[in-house]
């Protein structure tokens, strides 16, 4: 009986030494360990030997046991390490993904731009594309045979329609059926008759204007230097350079150091260290008076982005014309 | 605006003050400086040289053998001009000098003579196209210099780009006033407020529409010589970009473009009675042809420049063919004139004519410069081309009443947020020759000059005081505005979220132009009495394909596949959000509804997938799962039974005419339709150059805006299990499948909670003409846990109605 235990440790321990996959490894357990199994008959017998050599051989078939079945955990635990590579699963193969779209580059910008104005507690409000004379042109100061109307390749559709060349319309339609104080942003497509490596013929822009008591120049300039420096996520310098639109006086050409070369001077910004970036000024006293408002008592100002080129320099687009064929390889890097 | 430093500094000492610093300082003023150029750089390498002795090419004719003393050394130069003589001042490039066009000069034989440099003619320096001989620098020239800076050619020029309200700027003497105000110095200038003399008698002047050219003044300068300008005059034409033509049109154009001012020289033994008349032409004056040679049609209220027979300029925009001065002209009358802005700007645009002289009188000319700049350009001619002037001339005017202006420094300080004080506003309004007196402690009265046309009221000056003091002195504040909140746009909100589902749903955002070809109109087979062939039409479009205003999305969408395709994307799922735009009788102004419009072609599974996913080809469901995940993400699929959306193919709602038969499905809400889905007809797609299946949906946005979403309220979680029951059905293939689903919500029995089809199947093992749908059926009670009794009885009860109304067979399973 002795023997046999001994025998059955060796012949098990030696046989374990074997075993190589998780099967062989159930089939050393169900003949050695299992119910029915070596170690089991032979404790089976105990009850038949002698009664003073039972603690005896108990003990030592406990022994076996615990053995046996520690290098059968140990056993078990090597052969889960080293499980067959084909059985598991390949870590370094890419993810299961659901096909995803992404929002046009310019809309992205736009609402981001949307977003920090709204912050600021403007309201967001678009107009028609094709809009009167009156609110493109005259409302803002325009009149007929202006000069100015020379900076705008204006589409016409017929003698009083156009295509809206700004959104500055949006500036009179707003303040006509409200009363300061108004904040507004109007975001939109606007037109030009002008085709080129900078110029599509439609793009978006954003108009914003604030009406109310006692709003001056320095709160134009507060304004618009925090709303850059958030679009453009740092503490850009900002300049502002006296310009001229009918419809703002004083007005203002904002520009903004280089974002390509930090204002060292690149292809970009044509060596000059800035990018004109927005135009501005304080709303006219002529648009008022179109709009009934006195400007003796309320003042404002308004100003005008160009969607398309910040997000040129946000991004490191190129070429203009992109944004409107709609190519997936462009598409899809935003 | 051009002009160069060299000729800035007349005007006004710009001390050692670098260009790119004035460049910089006239930009901060207002004045933007588009470029800084140092002018002929190129011809940096060129020497003056003196002609000592010429003599004959001992092998060729027409060549002469030069000596030419460049200085230190004597060279021998082969030359073939005839103008070459003893004592000649040349240009002179030596061996290693690249002229304009990359032509680099080398030691070389000429016929066996060695040529070591060549003499230039102004052609080949790029100053002019004169090639009858070599460039003459006169004999007083010392030879062995820089030729650029022997001649004063090295300048830097600077250029401005004005804007529309400062046409006094438009002149050197201008930009000299702001250089001025800048510096705080003052600017000196050849004639300032000079009077004319008397009145001549040797010509007349009539003006009949003083509205129109509220002043004309002339003069007559007789016994000219018309000839080159000297040097200097040329010069300073040629330092910004114009071309030198005789010394009497050099004079109008250096005279105009020092003050300003337009001059217009004729030949006076050309002009009928000796007569100047100012009018609008007569009913028999159809046409008249401009110098540039060119036969215009005239407007009734075009002004023009007339002798006592018929018109010889249009007043401030061209003179005539048959007046201008020629190579024989004796006898010159100048014109310098003020002519109404509007009136110009309008005869101008309809002549399709823009000149340097309409370009000013456009914008507003000084109306008390007149004569300033008439007596410069008389006193040059005189000097210049050898005539006499006649003593005084014709000035016929209307009355300049100078605009004065009231300046509160309270106000200038409210409206910029700087308080400067009424001491530094009258500095800073001085600075640049404005005239101003303190009228009380808070308020300066200003006289504005008269070449300040833009200057008509008190926020003019305040923006003066602005630029001058400079923009970026000015404090940076936040308004102080009471706390409101800012107004929601519906519409706008839809729309961005709309955007998301779709792109959640892999479509990429496409964004076209709003205006498309019309031949869009037959490519897609668009009935006659099609409301969308009723465009918004440009008057003036870029290209012909961009004539018209869109009135659906879905040839911008189809252009951007087609362009995908080619460039060998394997899938393309776009969708648009967009308006189009359709007239309304009566109206000027169109309606604008939104639309949202997709296509869908290639692989469903995307471009780059070919690991997890198989490559699909998309098909209908593609689309019409689009629309119904957009239906559902805008929470629009559940709600009231009037606004019910739904999918229909039938009457009345009629199918697309670019949609392929038995493809093609309508969205309904209620009894409206909302849009439609389906595929498009491969031929209409052949034509266009697309050769794969494509997709579509769309949409009236603006519909689905108004329909207002499913409230989002709490139903409460289910208490107890459910039962699920799959059922095959043998229908007649007729039998629409998505209509048994419909028939089993409708059964009425309270227990089904949810109804889905898993399977349509036809083929061997069903009769023909049949197929097997799969339904699984879910049941629940919301009181108690359903028995096997239960369930049965409501599922035979459901199949009992599908059995009847289809006469389908159960298919064991």
């Amino acid at each position: 009986m002795e023997q046999e235990l001994e025998k059955l440790r060796s012949d098990a321990s030696a046989e374990l030494e074997r075993v190589s996959s998780s099967s062989q490894l159930e089939e050393f357990r169900i003949k050695y360990l299992g119910r029915n199994g070596q170690l089991s008959g032979l404790m089976k017998q105990l009850g038949a030997a002698a009664k003073e050599d039972r603690p005896r051989l108990g003990k030592l078939a406990n022994s076996v046991r615990g053995d046996l079945e520690q290098i059968f955990t140990q056993k078990s635990a090597a052969l889960a390490q080293q499980k067959d590579s084909t059985e598991r699963p390949d870590l370094s193969l890419p993810g299961r993904r659901r096909v995803k779209g992404s929002l046009h580059p310019v809309t992205q910008c736009m609402e981001e731009i949307c977003e920090i104005f709204a912050s600021m507690g403007f309201s967001i409000s678009e107009g028609p594309d094709i809009e009167l004379d009156y609110y493109n042109f005259e409302a803002l100061n325009i009149p007929e045979h202006h000069p100015a109307r020379d900076m705008h390749d204006t589409f016409y559709i017929g003698d009083s329609v156009l295509l809206r060349t700004h959104t500055s319309p949006m500036q009179a339609r707003i303040m006509e059926d409200k009363q300061p104080p108004i904040r507004v942003i109007a975001p939109g497509k606007v037109y030009r008759c002008d085709s080129d490596i900078t110029h599509t013929p439609m793009f978006q822009q954003v108009e914003g204007f604030l009406v109310d008591r006692n709003i001056s120049f320095a709160d134009l300039k507060g304004v618009l230097t925090v709303s850059l420096q958030k679009i453009f996520e740092k503490d850009l310098a900002v300049r502002f350079r006296p310009s001229f639109f009918p419809f703002t006086e004083p007005s203002a050409e904002v520009d903004i150091a280089c974002v390509i070369c930090s204002g060292d001077g690149c292809r970009v910004c044509k060596k000059t260290g800035w990018i004109e970036i927005l135009g501005s000024g304080m709303i006219d006293p002529e648009v008022f008076k179109m709009v009934n408002y006195d400007p003796e008592v309320y003042s404002g100002f308004a100003f005008g982005l160009g969607v398309e080129r910040i997000a040129m320099l946000k991004y490191g687009i190129d070429d203009i014309r992109l944004y409107y064929e709609n190519d997936l390889r462009f598409l899809s890097q935003f | 605006m051009k002009f160069t430093r060299d000729w800035l500094q007349n005007y006004v000492d710009l001390g050692e003050l670098p260009p790119e610093q004035l460049a910089d300082e006239l930009t901060m003023v207002g004045l933007e400086v588009d470029s800084v150029t140092e002018l002929y750089e190129k011809l940096s390498d060129l020497k003056t040289g003196r002609v000592l002795t010429v003599e004959p090419h001992p092998n060729a004719d027409k060549l002469t053998l030069c000596t030419v003393s460049v200085g230190q050394e004597t060279l021998q130069i082969i030359c073939g001009a005839p103008n070459v003589r003893e004592g000649l001042g040349v240009v002179v490039a030596l061996p290693g000098t690249v002229l304009p066009g990359d032509f680099k000069i080398k030691k070389s034989k000429v016929r066996g003579v060695e040529s070591q440099g060549m003499l230039c003619s102004e052609r080949e320096l790029g100053l002019s196209e004169e090639h009858h001989g070599i460039m003459e620098l006169g004999e007083e020239i010392e030879p062995g210099l820089s030729f650029v800076e022997a001649t004063g050619l090295k300048d830097i020029q600077i250029e401005v780009d004005l804007t529309p309200n400062r046409p006094d700027c438009a002149s050197v003497i201008g930009v000299a006033r702001e250089t001025a105000g800048i510096l705080r110095k003052k600017i000196s200038v050849p004639f300032k407020n000079t009077e004319l003399a008397a009145n001549s008698s040797s010509f007349a002047v009539e003006v009949e529409n003083p509205e129109l050219c509220p002043r004309y003044a002339a003069r007559l300068i007789q016994g000219i010589t018309i000839g080159p300008s000297p040097w200097w005059l040329r010069k300073r034409l040629l330092s910004v970009g114009l071309r030198p033509i005789n010394n009497v049109v050099d004079i109008t154009n250096f005279v105009m473009l020092e003050y300003g001012q337009p001059l217009h020289a004729f030949d006076f033994d050309t002009l009928a009675d000796k007569k100047i008349v100012v009018r609008t032409p007569r009913p028999e004056e159809k046409t008249f042809t401009t110098l540039d040679n060119v036969e215009r049609t005239l407007d009734d209220d075009m002004l023009m420049i007339c002798d006592g027979k018929e018109p010889v300029a249009v007043g401030g925009v061209m003179g005539g063919l048959y007046s201008e001065v020629t190579e024989k002209t004796v006898n010159v009358l100048l014109e310098s004139a003020c002519f109404n802005d509007v009136s110009i700007r309008k005869t101008a645009r309809k002549l399709n004519l823009s000149t340097d002289a309409s370009y000013r009188f456009e914008r507003g000319v000084d109306p008390e410069g007149t004569i300033d700049a008439m007596e410069r350009a008389v006193t040059l001619m005189v000097e210049i081309a050898g005539g006499t002037a006649e003593q005084g001339g014709i000035d016929v005017r209307v009355d300049h009443q100078p605009v004065v202006l009231s300046l509160r420094a309270s106000r200038s300080a409210a409206l910029l947020g700087v308080d400067l004080g009424i001491d530094e506003l009258a500095e800073l309004i001085n600075s640049i020759e404005i005239g101003c007196q303190k009228q009380d402690e808070d308020t300066l009265r200003v006289v504005v000059p008269s070449f300040r046309v833009d200057l008509e009221r008190e926020a003019d000056l305040i923006e003066e005081i602005a630029r001058l003091y400079g923009f970026n002195r000015i404090p940076i504040t936040l308004p102080g505005v009471d706390l409101s909140f800012p107004e929601q746009d519906e519409e706008r909100i839809k729309r961005n979220q709309a955007s998301l589902i779709m792109t959640d749903a892999g479509f990429s955002e496409a964004i076209n132009y709003s205006f498309v070809s019309n031949t869009y109109d037959d490519a897609l087979l668009l009935d006659d009495s099609d409301v969308r062939r009723r465009h918004v039409r440009l008057l003036n479009p870029l290209t012909e394909d961009q004539d018209v205003m869109r009135t659906t999305l879905l040839p911008g969408l189809l252009e951007n596949i087609r362009r995908n395709l080619n460039y060998q994307q394997t899938s393309c799922y776009l969708f648009e959000i967009g308006k189009v735009f359709l007239p309304v009788d009566g109206e000027l102004l169109p309606e604008e509804p939104l639309r949202i419009a997709g296509v869908l072609t290639g692989n469903r599974n995307g471009a780059h997938a070919p690991l997890h996913f198989k490559a699909e080809e998309t098909d209908l469901s593609d689309a019409k799962g689009a629309v119904e995940t957009l239906l559902s993400g805008m929470r629009l699929n559940d709600h009231k039974p009037e606004q019910q959306i739904g999918f229909t193919t039938t009457e009345p709602h009629s199918s697309e005419p670019y949609c392929e038969e038995g493809y093609g499905i309508n969205v309904v809400s209620g009894s409206t339709a909302i849009g439609t889905l389906g595929k498009l007809k491969n031929d209409i797609l052949l034509q266009l150059g697309i050769k794969r299946d494509v997709y579509y949906f769309d949409l009236d946005f603006s519909a689905l805006v108004a329909i207002e979403p499913a409230p989002k309220t709490f139903s409460p979680l289910p208490v107890y299990p459910s039962v699920k029951r799959d059922i095959a059905l043998v229908v007649p293939i007729s039998v629409p499948a998505g209509d048994l689903i419909q028939t089993v919500f409708a059964s009425g029995e309270k227990l089904v909670e949810h109804c889905e089809l898993f399977d349509v199947y036809q083929g061997d093992k069903i009769g023909s003409g049949m197929k097997s749908v799969a339904l699984s059926i879910t049941f629940r009670s919301a009181t108690r846990t359903l028995t096997e009794k239960n369930v049965e009885k409501a599922h035979a009860k459901v199949m009992k109605l599908l059995t009847d109304k289809y006469g389908g067979a159960l298919r064991e399973e």
